[in-house]
């Protein structure tokens, strides 16, 4: 009799944990790829800044710097220097960089001899508490254009965050937001490189 | 201890010892990414310039901290590195006030008048104790860059953070490291990557 309580016993909590684990939100990345473009042309882009739409201070740079560093460690393109940028922009006399046109586009490409200009945002940036949790959240957007049409090539939204299950239950790691950060980069950037 | 008594004890501490490894290989993978120029001859850098680096914390001093750190490590792997107060006043000389904003042109300027073979920028995102569930924790995170000055090419690019609380302190409240030994652990896994 025990024999048999043990039997439908275990198996039942196995589900149930199973069940309660498959809950967890697993994000699939909202993106575009233009189908038609041989991306091989670009060897070299631009990372503009991102729009900070976070009440985070240095959200945008945070994840403009994590870009440069997964863009150059991908192998796939060099990143002109931030600085260069920002002299382009003051040149062109472009103050907000939030909607450029592709005249503007066109321009910046051509005096930072780049293919491509990345752009984009960070949406979220900061501990999101569920229950009794706390876990840090980031959600961006990243979008490249051609600088010799101003048409996006690629375009990517991409949120991470959340206490697993096994942190929430067990006490298994969680991310930290530096880690959060670095995971939602590499997640988005992924649509891309591979 | 009877037979059947034993036979529990012993499943119990299996289960236990089981969970536990389980729970410690959920610890995060490396969290570095670097980059190197391909064809770039890094044994021909003997001096870097290390400039002040980007503040992105709320912490005054953070990224000071973490450039004496980068400093201290290039030393200790037999580069040479320019005195601060020699960067300062070729930064004075030539008008830069942010490094933020600095320019291949600047960075050129700066290792002629410096003599060095490469530059180094970096930036700061974290730099503090972060509190988890149920512990603190240092979390540090950096971004390094080396640049060429003839050319003005980033040369080598590497970013990495410290991470949460390990496997023994969430657990069995062991001590962690203190604020400086996570930046220098950062910082030195991310130097590693170099030399």
């Amino acid at each position: 009799m025990r024999l048999i309580k043990s039997l439908i016993l275990i198996p039942a909590v196995i589900i149930m944990l199973l069940s309660v684990a498959g809950c967890h939100r697993n994000s699939v990345p909202v993106y575009y790829m233009r189908e038609d473009v041989d991306f091989s042309f670009i060897k070299k882009v631009a990372v503009m800044p991102l729009q900070n739409l976070t009440d985070e201070r240095y959200a945008d740079e945070i994840v403009r710097q994590t870009v440069i560093s997964e863009l150059l460690a991908s192998g796939l393109v060099d990143v002109t220097i931030p600085g260069e940028v920002t002299a382009a922009l003051e040149k062109l006399n472009i103050k907000s960089d939030a909607a450029l046109n592709p005249d503007q586009i066109k321009q910046i490409g051509e005096m930072l001899d780049v293919q491509a200009l990345v752009l984009g945002s960070v949406q979220q940036y900061g501990e999101v508490k569920s229950g009794s949790v706390a876990a840090p959240e980031v959600t961006i957007t990243l979008m490249m254009a051609d600088v010799n049409t101003g048409t996006i090539l690629w375009s990517v939204t991409e949120t991470l965050g959340g206490s697993s299950f096994m942190s929430r239950h067990f006490g298994a790691k969680s991310k930290t937001m530096s880690e959060t950060v670095l995971a939602v980069v590499r997640k988005a950037l992924l649509t891309f490189t591979e | 201890m009877s037979g059947k008594n034993r036979r529990t004890f012993v499943s119990v501490l299996v289960a236990a010892v089981s969970m536990l490894v389980f729970i410690y290989g959920c610890s995060a993978a490396k969290n570095y990414t670097s980059y190197i120029r391909p064809q770039f001859d890094i044994a021909g850098v003997k001096e870097i310039a290390v400039l002040p680096f980007e503040n992105y914390t709320s912490g005054s001093y953070a990224a000071e901290r973490v450039r004496r750190a980068v400093m201290i490590e290039l030393m200790s792997k037999g580069i040479e590195v320019t005195e601060p107060g020699e960067i300062t006043a070729v930064l004075r000389k030539q008008r830069i006030r942010s490094v933020r904003n600095i320019t291949v042109e600047n960075i050129r300027n700066i290792g002629e008048a410096l003599g060095v073979d490469a530059v180094m920028k970096g930036s700061v995102g974290a730099f503090g104790i972060s509190k988890g569930i149920s512990v603190t924790y240092p979390d540090v995170s950096v971004n390094l860059t080396l640049i060429e000055p003839e050319s003005g090419n980033i040369v080598w690019a590497a970013s990495n953070t410290s991470g949460g609380p390990g496997f023994w302190t969430r657990h069995f409240g062991a001590e962690g490291p203190t604020l400086d030994e996570a930046a220098a652990r950062v910082v030195r896994e991310a130097l590693d990557t170099l030399f």
